[in-house]
């Protein structure tokens, strides 16, 4: 049962994950990369980690996928974009996330990850919150320094100068 | 006389009636009796009363009324009965069914109008009905240059996550929910981040100006009013400690959360005005401006899609404010108790005396709780509706900087607030009340 869908969630994520970059029509574009993050969702609710799945969903999907979305509606493709493409920049692009995924892979399998005991019970999101909040507390206040500063720097370049006060 | 018939005979009333009875009959006997026992053969029956459920059995006990009631609560007990009937599908259509209807009439009484009146002889009662059947009869256009797919797609789409989100309100004690997810806050958020996606999508794939035009004020208005809805909800989850909606509902026995935190309340509701793009919140569909806004290229049934997940989803966004702030099903005792006699003695009616295995139906708690749930839903959608007949539309400047300076900065003061209690030990896990 769980591996029928994996296999489903893994041709979901990877078939849409192609799409995405395929497409020619900008906005099926993004429909395909919604359908490939709501697949990593899946993929994090296979894992017992309901929390971070719904958080996948509720950000990724539904917040940012909109914001590319929305950008994608107002622009003119044509404007932005000229089509450079030939076969020498395709195989070496695939030759490219060939090697990549080779890296990746070798790192992977020469990590400790498969030694892992694969039927431990999932880690509580509540220890996650406390552990954060203890022990990698640092870890926080740097994420937070850092979004507020984003924030901040969004509004100073959003502001205007004509607007009414 | 009528109007609408004028060659209108009786004898040929009857004869059509008699001849469909006729058809009704041969149709049954020559394909519905056997379908049903293909049916009963093939399907997996339940074990009652350690007895398995032949379909002779069950034909039988269906025509022996007093052994009816093991099969319905064994039908009762499944996750269709749950999806479609009870607190699902069945209790949010005949809400929001409802809803439609008292909205048109007492928007008409509140301005003075007569609003629906001729269907239905009594106050237009079938007004509903008689729209249901236009919506269905009519033709489906769609604009020749569409992106026909998304078109399509969209109302579906749209009433399928409105089902999702009536999915996982929990109406009565004892488990009568649909999905009683262990995060159902964080469910609630991620179903409700779908809703701008559908509607951006339908208003780009109609290819016409006046849906694009709502579609993207939908989408700055529910992407900006999103942020404090969810922060309103947090101070809730702060006290009552878990993210499970019955959990939450169960952590309100003494006070509903309304009581403590009324700005988290207040600022909630005005989000969910204008998530379900309700009067004074209503730029997506300013009629008086953009046509219909992004429904405008929908024709058919296809508007009536949309407007059946919009009415879903205004009785979803109602009964989560009951479900967060106003303890949901709690209240006090006011279904009597079954009575006894008719358990142990079974009914006696003159000489004749039936005794009825498998009642009561329903146990008690879980009626109460039902009507409890419902009132208190019912009054905030009547609240929900109210502004529409008082308030005119709002400019999307004014919008904006609502959503984004004052509710938000209101929604922290309700975090602070709701922090203050917990750290203070008064509410929350551990508190004193």
């Amino acid at each position: 049962m769980a591996d029928g869908v994996f296999l489903a969630l893994a041709v979901l994520t990877i078939g849409s994950a192609i799409a995405a970059l395929e497409m020619r029509s900008l906005i099926y574009g993004s429909i395909a990369l919604m359908g490939s993050l709501g697949g990593v969702a899946g993929f994090f609710f296979l894992l017992d980690a309901p929390f971070v799945a719904l958080f996948q969903l509720a950000v990724y999907v539904g917040s940012i996928a909109v914001l590319i979305l929305f950008t994608v509606m107002l622009v003119r493709r044509e404007l932005i974009f000229r089509k450079v493409e030939d076969k020498r920049r395709r195989m070496a692009g695939i030759g490219l996330l060939l090697v990549f995924m080779v890296a990746v892979g070798a790192v992977v399998i020469s990590s400790g990850i498969h030694d892992m005991e694969t039927d431990s019970p999932p880690v509580d999101f509540r220890d996650i919150g406390a552990d954060f909040l203890i022990y990698y507390w640092p870890a926080l206040v740097v994420m937070a320094l850092i979004l507020s500063g984003a924030v901040t720097g969004a509004l100073v370049l959003a502001r205007r100068e004509d607007g009414p006060d | 006389m009528s109007v609408i018939a004028p060659n209108f005979r009786l004898s040929s009333f009857i004869r059509s009636i008699l001849d469909n009875l006729f058809w009704i009959i041969v149709l049954v006997t020559l394909a519905g009796i056997p379908a049903v026992q293909i049916v009963l053969f093939y399907i997996e029956m339940p074990v009652i009363d350690g007895e398995l459920l032949t379909p002779f059995l069950a034909l039988t006990w269906l025509a022996d009324p007093s052994r009816v009631l093991p099969i319905v609560k064994a039908l009762m007990a499944t996750d269709f009965f749950r999806i479609a009937v009870f607190p699902g599908f069945g209790l949010a259509a005949l809400l929001a069914a409802g809803t439609i209807f008292v909205e048109r009439k007492m928007l008409a009484k509140l301005q003075l109008r007569v609003g629906p009146f001729y269907c239905g002889k009594v106050e237009g009662i079938l007004q509903l009905a008689g729209d249901g059947l236009k919506l269905i009869s009519k033709e489906i256009i769609i604009p020749a240059k569409a992106d026909k797919p998304i078109f399509w797609l969209a109302p579906v789409a749209f009433v399928g996550t409105a089902a999702a989100f009536v999915s996982l309100i929990p109406v009565a004690p004892g488990g009568w929910v649909v999905a009683d997810v262990e995060l159902g806050v964080l469910a609630v958020f991620a179903v409700i981040g779908f809703f701008p996606i559908i509607t951006v999508l339908s208003a780009w794939s109609a290819n016409s100006k006046f849906p694009f035009i709502g579609g993207i004020r939908a989408l700055h208005q529910m992407i900006s009013f999103e942020i404090p809805l969810i922060l309103s909800l947090l101070g809730v989850v702060m006290l009552a400690g878990t993210l499970n909606l019955t959990g939450i509902v169960e952590s309100q026995g003494s006070f509903p959360w309304i009581v403590f935190l009324p700005v988290g309340a207040v600022v909630f509701f005005i989000c969910i005005l204008a998530e379900l793009e309700r009067i004074p919140f209503d730029l997506p569909e300013a009629e008086s401006e953009i046509v219909a806004g992004w429904l405008t290229e929908f024709s058919g049934m296809m508007y009536g899609l949309v407007q059946l997940g919009t009415y879903l989803k205004l009785y979803a966004f109602a009964a989560i404010f009951t479900v967060m702030f106003l303890a949901g099903w709690h209240g006090p005792m006011i279904v009597p108790p079954f009575p006894e006699e008719i358990i142990t003695d079974g009914i006696v009616l003159g000489p004749v005396t039936a005794t009825i295995p498998g009642l009561p139906l329903f146990d008690q708690a879980m009626l109460n709780g039902t009507i409890w749930f419902v009132l208190k839903t019912v009054a905030v959608i009547f609240f929900i509706l109210l502004p529409r007949g008082v308030f005119p539309r709002i400019r999307i400047d004014m919008l904006l900087s609502l959503g984004w300076y004052k509710l938000i900065g209101l929604s922290f003061i309700n975090i602070f607030i709701a922090l203050g209690l917990l750290y203070a030990g008064v509410l929350g896990p551990g508190g004193v009340i």
